[in-house]
Parts: C-alpha cells; structure tokens; sequence
C-alpha cells in the first residue's frame, strides 16, 4: 500500500500541492485528474522523491508499506530512494521522444534497470538481452529482437511509448505511475496504449496512478478519481460516481466543460445558408525537399493528393485525422502560405483568416494588444480602395471587438505575455474576425487550452459563426470536440480525404474502416 | 525606469548589466574627454621621465621616451571606441539589411549570400582583416572597413536565423493573411522581435572589434604612429618588460577592461531578455 | 557514404573558389607589379623582361591556370621581395620552406592544452553543487575570456620566462634540431593560446550540459534509480558533447589565427610572422599561397569536425 499524507510542496514560497492524502491499494487505477498547474505532476513526482531542488516540502510524508520514503523536516536518503525507483515503482511519461535518451540504443536502456536492480539474477549481457527482449514483446513490441539495437529516433510515437512501458514493467514493480502517457500521441495509438496499461494493471494486479487532463480517458481506465485544483484535492471517489453525482461545484463544471458525444439540442442547428463560398478541386500540395542523393537537387514530396471538397455559407466542416495527415498542409495551400500546388481552388470570400493552436505564438510577443487589433483594419484600408479608415474609428473598432470577445478595455494596451493561454486565444479569434471574413480556418484552436477554457472558446467560436454568418474549416483531432461543433466531417489520412458526409451520418455509419477504428467510442 | 532596466522580470538585481554598464560608463567618459584633455600631452617626451613607475603624478607611469602612459591610453582608449563603434555601426546595419531580405524571401539570393557567409564565417576574422588590409593598405578608414567587412557575415548570419525562425511564426503568417505588406512585416512585424537577440550580438560584435583592432595594431599592420593605440604600445613595451613591466600592464589590463565591459553587458542583456518570457 | 562524397565535391568546390578569389584579390586587382619591384628608374625593356617572365603578358585566364597548376605540381610562384641572388627571385616554396610545421605544431599544441583542461573541467562544473567553486570559475572563465592572445602572450613572457626563468625569451630551436627543446619552448605560446580558449571552452560545455542535465531523459534515468554520477557520465556527457564539437571545430580555426598572432610575441619563425612582414611589404604571391594554406587547413578541419559528429549524434549518423 503506497500512502501520500498531508503533503504539502512550495516553489519560491509559493504552495504547489497543499495537504494532500492519498492511498493506491493493489490491483487499482487511481486516477489522478485536474488541469493544468493544478499540482499533479508534482504529487506524482514526489512519491518517486523526483521533486526539482527548488521544490521545499513543508508538511506531510510518503510511505511505501512500511518504508517511509520521503517525510517533511529530514533530508532524504537517496540511496535508499534510488533502491526503490525503478525496481519497486516506475514512471511512464508524456512525451515518449524525449524521455529516451536520443544517443542511447532502446535495448540498453531498458536492460540499465536489470543492472542496476537485478544483477544477481541476470549477470550477463545474454541474459539481460534475453529478459529485455521478452519483456519487449509482452508490451506488444514485434520484431523485439532487432529492435534491441535501434535507436529511438528510429522508432514511432507508440513504439517509443511502448518501449518506456516495457522500461517500467521490466521488474514487475508493485506501482506505476503514469504521467499523462498518451497525451503526445495519435488517437489510434491512445487507445492501444491505454488497453495495453489496463491489461498490465490486471495481469501484474499492481498499483497504478493515472495522472490525466483528459477526464473521457479517465474515466474509461481508473477505478477512483481524485480531482485536483490549485494544488488542493477538491473531490475524491469511484469514478462512475464522480461522473454521474458530481459533489463539488468545480468537479460539476469540469465534468460539464467535457466535450462528450451526446446531443447539445440548443447548439445543433445547421447554419448553412446553401451557398457555396469555397470550392476546392483535384488539389495536391507538395513540399520542396533536400535530395540525399549525390548532386540530386530539391525533390517534390507530395503530401495532400488530389483533394476536392466545398465550404458553404455559415457551416462548420470539421477536419479530422492524426498527427501528419496533410490537414494543416491542406488549410495552408488553400489560403496560398504555400504556393507549390497543382489543382483549383476557387475562394468567393475576401482575405479568409486563420486562428492557430498554440496562443502563445500566433501573438507578436512585442506589439500591445491594440495595435495588433488596429493592424487587420489598417492593412484592409490599404487594400480595398472603397474603404477609409483613421485611427479614432480604427480604436474604436479594437475595443468593441475586445469587448465582444469578453475582455475588457484595459486589455487595449496589454502586451500578449500579460494574458493567459485562454485569453491570448480569444485576442487571436478577435483579431481574425475584426475584418468580418466569411471564413476562418481554425487549426486546433482549444487544443491547447484546459477543459474549462476550452468550453467557454468554443462557445464562443458558436456565438460569433451565428452572429457573422462564418464558415468554419475546423481542424481538430479531438473527436469529441468535432462532434460538438461540426455540421459535416471531413476525414483525412495519409494526404487522402477518405470520406466527406454530414456530421450524424459519418459517425453512426461510417464507410471507411478507418474511419470507423477513429471515431470508434472506445 | 532606469531601476527597472537593470533588473531581471522577477526583481533581482541584474549584477552583469549593472557592473558591464558601469564598466563601459568608465570607457566612455575617457573616450571623449580624451578628445578636449588628458593629463600630459600624450606625445610630449623628456628623458629625465623615462621609465618611471606608477606614482600619483604618473598613475600609470611613463615610457621609454618619457612620455605620460596614461595619457597615452586615454588617447588609445578613444581611438579603439572610435573604431569598434564605426565597425559595429557598419556591419551591424549591413547585417539587418541583408540579412532580413534574405532570411525573409529565400531562394537563389539566400543560397548564394549565404555560401560566401558560410565560407567568410568559418575564416578567423582577424585574417580576413589582414587580407582586406594587405590589398587597401593601412590607416585608420582601412581598419574600419576591413573590420567591417570581416564582422558583417556574423551578422547577417544571426538576422537570418531570426528572420528565418520568425518568417513561419504564427502571427507572421497571420500578417499575411491580412494582406500587409511585405516591407510592414519585414520591418513592423518581424523586427522589433529580434532587437533583444540583435543587442547581444552587437555587445558581442564589440567585444570582438576591440580584440580585432588591437590585434592588428599590435602586429603594426592597424593605425599607424604616431598616433597611440593600446596594441602598438603593447608591441613597443615587450622589449621593455624586465625593466619596465607597467608600461606592458597598462595598456594590456586597459584592453581586458574594455572587452570585459562588453561582455558583461551581453550576459547581462541576454539575461533581461531570458527573464522576458 | 553518398554523404562523405558529397561534402568532399563541396570541398572541391570550396577550394577552387577561395583560389579564384585570392588570385583575382592578389594579381588582379592590385595591377602591374613590376614598377613596385624594380622601382622608377628601370628602362622599358627591363620591365618588358621581368613581365614576360612573370607572366603578366598574358591575360587572365591563362595566367589562372598557369598559375593554379603549378601550385598543384608544387610551384607557388615567386617572391616580388626576396631574392636568391642579384638575378634570380626567390621562390615562395623556398621562403615557406620549414615555417608550416611551426605554426601546425604550435596550433596542435594548443588544442591539445585546451581539450585537456576545458572538458573535464567544464563536466566537474557542470556537476558540482558547491557555490564558491562555480563562482571562482565563472570569474577566472569570464576574465580569461577577455584577454587577447598577445597580451597573454606577453604575460606569459613575464610570468614564465622573466620571474620564474622557465625559459628563456628568444630561446627558439628549430624542430629539426632539437625537437625536445623545441617542444618545450613551444609549450609557452601555446599555453598563451590555450587560455582564452579553454575558458570558452569549458563554460560552453558545462552549459550544454546543464541544458541536458534538465531534459526529459535523464529524468527517466532518476526514476529508474540510476545515480547521480552515472547519469551524468554514462546518459548526459554524450549529448552535452555534440554540441561541443562543433565548437570546437570554430575554435581550430580561431586557434590558427591566435598561432599567427602569438607567433610575433614569442619571435616564431613559423608561417604566421612570414604573413605579417608579406602584408606590410604586400609581397602578394607570398600572402595568396598562404591565405590558401590557411583555408584548406580549415576546411580540412570543418569536414572532420563534420564527420565526427555524425558519429557520435545516431540520429544524423551516415546509413
């Protein structure tokens, strides 16, 4: 049994985490929820003794059986910690790329734990080789043998998180903690992830800790949830009843905020007024490339083949497909940042604007709030000759729109690193929209923010598609999220569209096998 | 507001830019007083002086004429300034022009201006220097120009990298997409963004000027007699090291001073700007 | 392998280009030499000879390829300054004679001092917790920085040979006579060229591998329970190093042209003095061949610095 009690963590006098219990019994998930700087990665770092220098633990202590492992006011014995990592617990962490070291074979890096822990029962390199190799093909891992000597470069997104899970099931040690282990990955490969942690969990009966923002997930693996907030646990229980009679008013908004599949009656109405405003045909993108070839010179590498679809007034097309599909290859040929295309493309709407997923890049880091409101509607009265602007209106134009965006006037002189991710996003979807364009590509616009944030965006995102008759290109690889706000789907894979259709028709009766494993409801 | 320069976004006292600016107050000031006064006149000999050590008369003591070495490396002090600033002046805006475009549009240009960078790069610039002085002769305006000549690659090289880095930024892409201008997202958009990358390099760029111009002088190929430089005194107190050591220590320690200051004052920049994210 | 090719062709290239240059930089552009070498008072015909034997009489092109292919058979033209005797001029071959190795040694050298000192200290910097050690090093570094060659060159006479008389100043024996000798007396310069260099060095690898010590991977290490030391040597100083190397191959370069530098402090008779006194008489035949021996050892050293990266990073490494 493996305790945290009254543990108390601060940064620069600043509390992290503050009077948190918890206990993970043998054979359960317990899940771990909350967003982002909420403290769990800092709890879950702490059962390991991984805390950075600056963290202080002010109160509380960790116990493993009957060992304490960590205990407010004593130094802690690292020998005694490093005896315990790796061999009696492990981590699995988000980023599979780099938590592998990139200058080490993956063979050598999973048998290190054999050398360290278990050199007794493995003295040689053949018998070290041997246990790494099966443990490899127990987590799923083909061709393990010569797998051993690849480099992790060498290997893909899910075989790089494969391989960390192997890392951490090698000694079979009583707890796993897993620290958002499927958060970097494409959706196919979530799910075979997750159903390869859920059968470790049965077949070793260990403990584990699920550490998540992603509350759909959480619910489909972990026995108990603990919410957190602002470092503090807000509600804890079994799952299915933390879901279903949510205690706490935060844990009632969270679970609200989840973008599920089930119906929003109130937003479901097709805006579409039936007129085309973009028709694409037979489209191919390429990128230029560096031959490897001896004098070779640049090489076409296609990436979206043949493409041909509509937008019409006022819809939403969600665009869906993982990581590498072409979808931003598609977005960006069409609004011509890339030139190297062969195809038509026929566009009825002046200067369509894009909103993209990271709000920490898509504002200049070194222009107020303002000007870079002001900036679309000078550049337009330099464009359109029937249009005449001066700075009194142009000011104007900012604040309401600021407003209309739910941000108040003092925001007119802000700089971007003065606001939050969820407020940079809405400053971006201003920006986009004060030229009133009639379509907008939206990359990932809340895939970056929490779940909370990322309700109040996309309403907001519905609110003004009413409001100004938009039509969305919505580019998501949350499957949810594009059922919420999508009127048809468009399902890309490999720089092929595999299906187009109306929203209800392509996830109740897909025709495409792919299609199918991608929305399929785990 | 001047309190606030010199501290870091958390609050600290920002040590290196308050020290490297300090540093180079001191560096300035002489410069120019140099211009109206020094203490004794700077070519002004006397055998009866010869060779004395450091007293208060002679804070840094005098030389095989006799002639005050402090004021002599005021003199010099002001000239180096004078030099590495035109030499920063030049290749730095040589740099941004150059630079910008390239960075920004691509293509056949790019690849050509930056094969010759490349191969001017990876060539010690004090080389370069002595190539472009060997074929325009020496003198002040030459040091200038070779030194230039030989720094502009450097810079073009870091706007480059910022321009290319910024060029698929996000809100750059959104610039486009509104239609503005190229030169209004050249200048208005992308620059302003790369000002606390640029500071370091033309602190670094001072830094190197300084090393570079008293390298030259002190191999007798920079500016020439009789006009004082830090590393023709140098070059003329070796012979005199035995017996007079000061006379190599002043001008020596004045040239660490000075190149000192500018790299404090680059970590001490890198760092403000490392606090600003 | 189509790797290696390709760089070496780039190479090629590289080197005919930079020999097109200092041929249009060193017998184009500063015109007709012959009135500089024989003065005023020569008659027509003396300077008609002298051209025809130069080769002046022809034009570009063909003096290129004359000229280029004799250095590639050896001959790098002749010196417009020294003479042989009253009526021959003296080949650049023979002025550069036994001065390169000089130079190479003295570079060598100093390289060695500096990855010697500068990598372990810079991992020990890296790894240590006490404050006052890091503190005395980032002073010593920051200052060693800031002091040029020359200077250091002249300290190190102080120091070295006037106070402590560990050698003498001017003491130089050539490598052919005494090679002992000749080392330790070179061990002086170098080490003049190796301070500045070593504190670069040095603080640039710690910092690259404090960057790495704070990377995803070597928190796996921690969890696994691997120790703080191991993590360090066996995970952390690999990746810290790539970077290094890189600047190492910049430093090679900025070690040849300290050479130059520190060879006229310490009265080397090495290629850089030869430089320096062709610059100021601008005897260009001499200053071209030795602008191109200075670029091919450079280039040289680029593309091994290039391969050995390539080896140590697996993800660029030759397939």
């Amino acid at each position: 049994m493996i305790k945290i009690e009254n543990l108390t963590i601060s940064f620069d006098d600043k509390k992290a985490v503050s009077d948190i219990s918890l206990e993970i019994k043998p054979g359960e998930i317990l899940g771990l929820v909350g967003e982002s700087g909420s403290g769990k990665s800092v709890t879950a770092l702490s059962l390991m003794g991984l805390m950075s220098h600056e963290a202080v633990l002010e109160s509380g202590r960790v116990t493993f059986g009957d060992t304490c492992l960590l205990k407010a006011g004593e130094k802690p014995d690292e020998k005694m910690l490093r005896s315990y990592r790796g061999k009696h617990m492990s981590m699995v962490f988000q980023e599979p790329m780099t938590s592998l070291n990139p200058t080490m074979k993956v063979g050598p890096q999973v048998a290190e734990q054999l050398l360290l822990h278990a050199k007794d029962r493995y003295p040689d390199a053949q018998s070290r080789r041997k246990c790494v190799v099966e443990t490899f093909e127990s987590v799923g891992l083909k061709e393990a043998d010569s797998l051993y000597d690849k480099y992790p470069h060498q290997l893909s997104g899910g075989m790089r998180q494969r391989v960390m899970i192997a890392m951490a099931v090698i000694l079979h040690p009583e707890l796993i903690i897993a620290d958002e282990p499927t958060t970097a990955l494409d959706v196919t490969i979530q799910n075979q992830i997750v159903r390869l942690l859920k059968e470790i969990n049965e077949r070793e009966n260990n403990s584990m800790l699920f550490i998540t923002h992603d509350l759909n997930l959480a619910r489909r693996i972990c026995t108990r949830l603990l919410v957190m907030k602002d470092g503090k646990v807000v509600e804890r229980g079994d799952t299915e009843k933390i879901f279903t009679d949510p205690q706490t008013d935060y844990a009632k908004k969270l679970i609200a905020a989840v973008p599920g599949r089930v119906k929003h009656p109130e937003i479901d109405i097709n805006n579409s007024t039936g007129n085309k405003i973009l028709s694409v045909r037979d489209l191919s993108v390429f990128y230029k490339e560096q031959s490897k070839k001896l004098f070779g010179g640049k090489i076409n590498r296609q990436v979206v083949f043949s493409a041909g679809f509509d937008i019409y007034e006022g819809e939403t097309l969600g665009l869906v497909g993982e990581s590498g599909c072409g979808k931003s290859s598609l977005c960006k040929a069409i609004l011509g940042i890339n030139t190297n295309i062969k195809g038509s493309i026929e566009n009825k709407t002046v200067r369509p604007q894009m909103i993209f997923q990271d709000p920490y890049s898509s504002l200049n880091p070194v222009r107020t709030i303002g000007w870079q409101l002001e900036e679309p509607l000078y550049t337009m009265d330099v464009l359109d000759k029937d249009i005449k602007t001066d700075k009194k209106w142009r000011k104007e134009q900012a604040l309401k729109m600021l407003e209309r965006v739910g941000l108040d006037e003092s925001y007119y002189s802000r700089m971007p690193s003065q606001l939050s991710g969820g407020q940079r996003q809405r400053v971006s979807i201003a920006q986009a929209l004060i030229t009133k364009p009639k379509l907008i590509f939206a990359d990932e616009p809340v895939s970056a923010l929490d779940v909370t944030i990322q309700d109040q965006v996309l309403d907001l995102l519905e609110d003004l598609q009413q409001e100004y008759g938009i039509a969305y290109l919505f580019i998501s690889h949350d499957i949810n999220v594009i059922h919420r706000v999508s009127d048809r789907i468009m399902v890309m894979k490999d720089g092929h569209i595999l299906e187009i259709g109306d929203r209800d028709k392509v996830f109740e009766d897909p025709e495409n096998a792919y299609t199918k494993e991608l929305l399929a409801e785990p | 507001m001047i309190n606030s320069v010199f501290r870091t976004k958390d609050g600290k006292l920002n040590t290196y830019l308050v020290i490297g600016a300090s540093m180079a107050a001191v560096v300035i000031i002489l410069s120019v007083l140099s211009i109206f006064w020094t203490p004794y006149s700077p070519t002004a000999m006397s055998a009866a002086q010869r060779f004395k050590a450091p007293t208060f008369a002679h804070i840094f003591g005098t030389d095989n004429f006799g002639r005050d070495i402090f004021s002599r490396v005021m003199k010099a002090i002001g000239t180096s300034f004078l030099i590495s600033v035109f030499v920063v002046l030049i290749s730095g805006t040589a740099g941004i022009l150059i630079g910008s475009v390239t960075g920004y549009f691509g293509g056949i240009i790019d690849t050509v201006v930056m094969r010759v960078v490349d191969a001017i790069n990876g060539f010690p610039s004090i080389l370069l220097a002595l190539v472009v002085i060997s074929l325009l002769g020496k003198g002040r305006a030459n040091v200038v120009l070779a030194l230039a000549i030989a720094f502009t690659p450097s810079f073009v090289r870091i706007v480059r990298g910022e321009f290319i880095r910024l060029r698929d930024a996000d809100y750059i892409i959104r610039a486009r997409l509104m239609g503005a201008k190229k030169t209004r997202i050249l200048f208005l958009h992308i620059l302003p963004n790369i000002f606390s990358t640029f500071w370091v390099s033309v602190t670094i760029g001072f830094n190197n000027a300084i090393l570079a111009e008293s390298g030259l002088s002190y191999l007798g190929i920079g500016v020439q007699a009789p006009d004082a430089t830090l590393g023709s005194m140098l070059s003329d107190a070796q012979g005199y090291l035995g017996t007079a050591p000061w006379y190599a220590l002043a001008p020596g320690l004045t040239i660490v001073w000075m190149v000192l200051s500018a790299a404090m004052l680059s970590e001490g920049i890198s760092r403000r700007k490392k606090g600003v994210r | 392998m189509t790797y290696i090719l390709k760089k070496i062709a780039t190479l090629i290239i590289t080197l005919f280009l930079v020999s097109v240059l200092a041929f249009l930089a060193f017998q184009i552009i500063p015109g007709d030499v012959v009135t500089s070498i024989l003065g005023t008072e020569a008659t027509p015909e003396r300077e008609d000879a002298l051209r025809a034997e130069l080769g002046l009489d022809k034009p570009p092109v063909e003096r290129y390829i004359n000229w280029a292919t004799g250095v590639l058979r050896g001959d790098f033209g002749k010196s417009y300054r020294y003479s042989k005797n009253m009526n021959e001029m003296m080949p650049v071959a023979d002025l550069i004679g036994d001065k390169l190795p000089v130079t190479l040694w003295l570079a060598l050298l100093s390289l060695i001092l500096t990855i010697l000192i500068s990598i372990p200290l810079g991992v020990l910097w890296a790894g240590t917790k006490n404050k006052f050690f890091d503190g005395i090093l980032n002073v010593l570094t920051q200052g060693s920085m800031a002091v040029p060659a020359f200077f250091l060159g002249i300290l190190v006479t102080y120091l070295f040979g006037i106070i402590f008389k560990a050698f003498i100043p001017g003491s130089y024996v050539g490598y052919k006579d005494d090679f002992p000798g000749f080392i330790s007396y070179m061990i002086f310069p170098a080490i003049a060229i190796a301070i500045p260099k070593t504190g670069m060095t040095a603080r640039f690898l710690r910092n690259s591998t404090l960057t790495e010590l704070k990377s995803d991977y070597v928190r796996t290490a921690k969890s696994k329970g691997v120790t703080d030391g191991h993590i360090l040597f066996k995970h952390v100083l690999r990746n810290a190093m790539l970077p290094v190397v890189t600047f190492l191959g910049m430093i090679i370069a900025e070690v040849v042209a300290g050479s130059i530098v520190v060879e006229q402090v310490f009265a080397l008779p090495g290629i850089g003095r030869l430089l320096i006194s062709a610059i100021s008489t601008r005897d260009f035949p001499v200053v071209e061949i030795l602008i191109l021996y200075i670029t091919m050892v450079v280039i040289i050293v680029y593309f091994i610095v290039d391969i050995i990266y390539r080896i140590l990073d697996p993800r660029i490494r030759v397939e």
